[in-house]
């Protein structure tokens, strides 16, 4: 993504002469102290020489040893001039104020600050926490909170006799876990008041909401009144977990947030790192990565498609999809060895070179998809029944987008020309020809029309990729001449040089260069993005990860108020969440 | 007297047979529907007990009946267990009515292959197609759950729907044989062209989808709608207190509807006699599959309605449809006589 210029951002200090501008790269920050944050936003959101009308993303860093601690940082983007910005604030007292005034999707955003640092934002409407439950204690992501938990919660075993030598490695104390008081308290503060007939909890194991969501719909006969949302069932800390590890070991749990399209995560994430380190990757592997990260995203929207049909009845086409999505865990599987959570990506190219034959299978795949779409399009688009249950639900409009910060295919079913990949071309994008399918719209049906469009996009990709990998067949597929890429392991037991570099990386990471980057990339499920805070170590000193599913699920309980709960099923699907990304 | 008990007796027996078979024939069906569900979604389904699966409807009994079963402590009781047998019962009650073929004769004994013919035979058929519905009610209302609640409330919905059209529908085949009787109205229906498939185009599509409904079979299962309700009014049973939903559901009611449908539309057991004398009930069960394999590709192949706009499609346009059946078949019986 193009950043604003420096010579633009410069312009801004007439209006607000206090603000310092940081760059790293073409990363530009504003920084600015608290009083003026709002005004800055404010002005920067309707000033029309520089619009930044949509939100991206909103996070905090801690820095224990400054005074104040907790630094907030706001991600804007500008759908006119295309460009982004970067705002940083200090948060004097603890505390900031709250910006849904002026963007609704920084809600949700601000209450994981919220959950996660302790900080206070004043105005905000219901500031509860996100992930964990209320009468939870700490604050996990400050950088005094231990990273495997404060253990303080008595959970004695039930076959190991007190006093004994245990017979493991076993410990009576655990980190806190909720129990079910805890639970109800959570929910009475989600929702705080019941307006309606009956409250029925749809989850957190509910075979509708595709994962571990708890959605809370406050029922009048079966029409939703009012909807909250509890996230935070598969919150694993990924965030916190990756302040500790090398920048490669980061990749594998890149892979476990949206676990069915982790190839895309990889790709994002090893993106962001490279801009990071100033590693260029070869030829070969920048097109490797472009081919399997839209046989990727093949994968996923079949699987969306399969259980979005599962979720109104259709049962057959669940069967149907994952025939297909089976043939493409097998190219994967062929390519990278592990069919669901790969980790073939690493900084500086891929893992491994194609097998032998890779390419011819994936031929054959690409000659054999285009009928079996017709087959889905057949029995779907035209059906009156799909049509009577998709058309004119859960309309989001234009400024919904910008408001929420919706982004991938819901952000495009609306009309919205927001896709990465054009926008902000990483790996092969730019060097290949597809077009960005467009709803009219914005409700159910647009989104399922621009998801079949997609895979046949993504099939052109597909085409293109092969076609360039069979003429770069004997080139490099690691950079492994940058100090920065793990050599191969093949090198590493030949050559004593790359068996140092080689432990060098593993056992103190990357020294990555101080600075801050944020990259994103156009994920199945919208924009995944990496803030990356680097203080100089081998290891992020911060990692906030930016998840589409994340801001997209937000807008929920807005566009279900009115509707029943079979709709709720349809709208779920449509907006299409993976529980492992929203929670992280 | 000593003919009486004669008769009771022989009806006694006749209906033993009946709902053993009906059993047995339910509990194919299963395998059949599983068989073909599979080959529809191209996967061989039950394939490992027995010759590709023909053991599997007993070893799925066998299990169902010997599981544990579990009733929550927060139900009530009495209509907890009355439910399952309410949504049972009267559907299997229907069969009493419903005549597979002509009487015939053997070693001098006349013996007719339905238990009763009642002049009023279909009437009771919908009657106990009625009763049926408490079975659903009570069992959404006893589990004292949310998820059967609604599951309940939106089968009942549609089936007071579907129940109006229903009967509507019926009346035009009626009014063509003159009769309520079932077996009057097959011999009503004499070589190819006296199929009243012919004559009444419309009642047949409203009698189809009202057996997609009542059935609670795609694209009108609400009531079960697995991503929305987990499982509708029967997610608190278990054992075969649950099992006895689905095959009263599934299987005894959509087969013995589709018995009424091949009676009324499609001539029952006439056909040519070119099987012997074995012929007329071979005719009834060919019909018979053909209408319950025709509603199985449907179940396999839609996604599912709304529940409101279920209950619009019965209200705004079945039920105005059985009307304009019934008007036009009115006049044609006047000017022909």
């Amino acid at each position: 993504m193009p950043w604003i210029k420096r010579e633009k951002a410069e312009k801004i200090k007439e209006w607000f002469p206090s603000i310092k501008i940081t760059q790293y790269k073409d990363n530009i920050f504003l920084e600015i102290e608290k009083k003026e944050v709002k005004n800055l936003l404010k002005f920067l959101k309707e000033s029309p020489d520089y619009s930044f009308k949509m939100f991206i993303d909103f996070t905090c860093v801690d820095y224990p040893l400054h005074n104040p601690r907790f630094q907030g940082v706001y991600i804007l983007y500008s759908p006119e001039f295309k460009e982004r910005i970067g705002v940083k604030t200090w948060a004097t007292d603890d505390s900031l104020p709250t910006i849904t005034d002026l963007w609704k999707g920084a809600k949700w955003a601000e209450r994981e600050a919220y959950d996660m640092f302790g900080i206070k934002f004043e105005g905000h409407e219901n500031l509860v926490r996100m992930f964990m439950w209320e009468t939870y204690p700490y604050f996990p992501l400050r950088k005094d909170f231990p990273k495997e938990g404060i253990k303080d919660t008595y959970l004695p075993s039930l076959n190991e006799p007190e006093g004994s030598y245990p017979s493991h490695d076993y410990d009576p104390y655990h980190t806190a876990i909720p129990t079910l008081e805890d639970l109800e308290i959570t929910q009475k503060a989600r929702m705080p008041e019941k307006k309606a007939q009956i409250v029925l909890n749809w989850g957190p194991l509910h075979p509708g909401t595709h994962g571990t969501i708890w959605f809370i719909f406050d029922l009048e006969g079966e029409t939703v009144k009012n909807c909250e949302i509890i996230l935070g069932q598969l919150h694993r800390g990924i965030e916190k977990l990756s302040e500790d590890i090398t920048y490669t070991q980061v990749i594998p749990y890149t892979d476990r947030m949206d676990y069915i399209s982790a190839i895309c995560s990889n790709v994002a994430y090893v993106n962001a790192v490279e801009k990071l380190l100033d590693i260029e990757v070869p030829e070969k592997a920048k097109w490797i990565r472009t081919m399997l990260c839209e046989l990727q995203r093949i994968n996923s929207h079949l699987l969306w498609l399969g259980t979005f049909a599962l979720d109104l009845g259709a049962l057959t086409i669940f069967l149907y999809t994952f025939r297909e999505r089976e043939k493409i865990m097998d190219i994967i599987e062929g390519i990278a060895g592990i069919r669901l959570n790969s980790t073939y990506m690493r900084i500086g190219g891929v893992r491994m070179d194609l097998p032998e034959g890779a390419l011819d299978v994936i031929n054959h795949f690409i000659k054999d998809f285009p009928s079996k779409i017709k087959e889905y399009e057949d029995i779907l688009t035209k059906n009156r029944i799909w049509l009577k249950r998709n058309i004119g639900l859960g309309i989001i409009k234009e400024e919904d987008v910008y408001d929420y910060g919706i982004t991938g295919v819901v952000a495009r079913g609306s009309g919205v020309p927001y896709d990465i990949r054009m926008l902000d071309p990483t790996d092969a994008y730019d060097k290949v020809d597809f077009e960005i399918p467009l709803g009219t719209v914005g409700d159910c049906y647009d989104r399922y029309l621009v998801r079949m469009e997609e895979m046949r996009q993504s099939l052109e990709i597909i085409k293109q990729c092969v076609k360039k990998l069979q003429e770069l067949k004997d080139d490099k597929y690691l950079a492994t001449d940058n100090p920065y890429v793990l050599p191969t392991l093949e090198e590493t037991f030949n050559s004593i040089e790359a068996m140092v570099k080689d432990f060098n990386l593993r056992i103190y990471g990357e020294q990555a260069p101080e600075g801050e980057i944020y990259s994103s990339g156009e994920n199945p499920r919208g924009e995944l993005g990496f803030y990356i805070v680097s203080k100089g170590e081998g290891k992020p000193y911060r990692l906030r990860i930016r998840s589409g599913a994340f801001y997209n699920l937000q807008i929920f309980p807005e566009l279900i108020k009115g509707r029943t709960v079979a709709d709720a099923v349809v709208l779920l699907g449509s907006l299409d969440p993976v529980v492992g990304e929203t929670d992280r | 007297m000593k003919e009486l008990i004669l008769i009771s007796i022989g009806i006694g027996i006749k209906s033993l047979i009946f709902i053993i078979g009906m059993f047995l024939l339910a509990a194919y069906l299963t395998l059949i529907e599983r068989k073909f569900a599979g080959h529809v979604q191209q996967r061989p389904g039950p394939l490992h007990v027995g010759f590709h699966g023909l053991l599997q409807p007993i070893a799925d009994a066998l299990k169902v009946l010997t599981k544990e079963d579990i009733v929550p402590n927060f139900v009530d009781k009495y209509l907890f267990y009355l439910a399952s047998l309410m949504a049972f019962v009267p559907a299997i009650m229907i069969l009493a009515v419903i005549p597979f073929g002509e009487p015939i004769n053997i070693f001098g004994y006349e013996i007719k292959p339905y238990i009763s013919d009642v002049n009023v035979g279909l009437i009771l058929a919908l009657a106990f197609g009625s009763i049926s519905i408490y079975g659903v009610i009570f069992a959404g209302w006893a589990s004292n759950s949310k998820y059967p609640m609604i599951g309940g409330l939106r089968k009942a919905a549609v089936l007071i729907g579907y129940e109006v059209a229903l009967g509507f529908a019926l009346v035009g085949p009626i009014m063509l044989a003159g009769t309520f009787s079932l077996r009057e109205i097959v011999e009503a229906q004499q070589g190819f062209f006296g199929a009243f498939i012919w004559y009444q185009p419309l009642a047949f599509i409203v009698f189809l989808f009202s057996i997609l409904a009542e059935t609670g079979r795609t694209p009108f299962d609400v009531q079960e709608a697995e991503a929305e309700l987990v499982a509708g009014y029967n997610t608190e049973y278990s054992g075969m207190k649950f099992g006895l939903f689905p095959l009263a559901e599934w299987y005894i009611a959509t087969f013995v509807l589709s018995a009424i449908a091949v009676i009324l539309f499609f001539g029952g057991w006439n056909g040519p006699h070119i099987f012997g004398p074995i012929s007329p009930y071979i005719w009834f069960l060919a019909k018979l599959f053909l209408v319950f394999m025709f509603l199985l590709w449907v179940h396999w192949t839609l996604p599912r309605y709304r529940v409101d706009q279920i209950t619009e499609i019965a209200w705004k346009v079945m039920l105005p449809l059985t009307f304009i059946n019934i008007f036009i078949t009115a006049i044609i019986v006047i000017i022909k006589g």
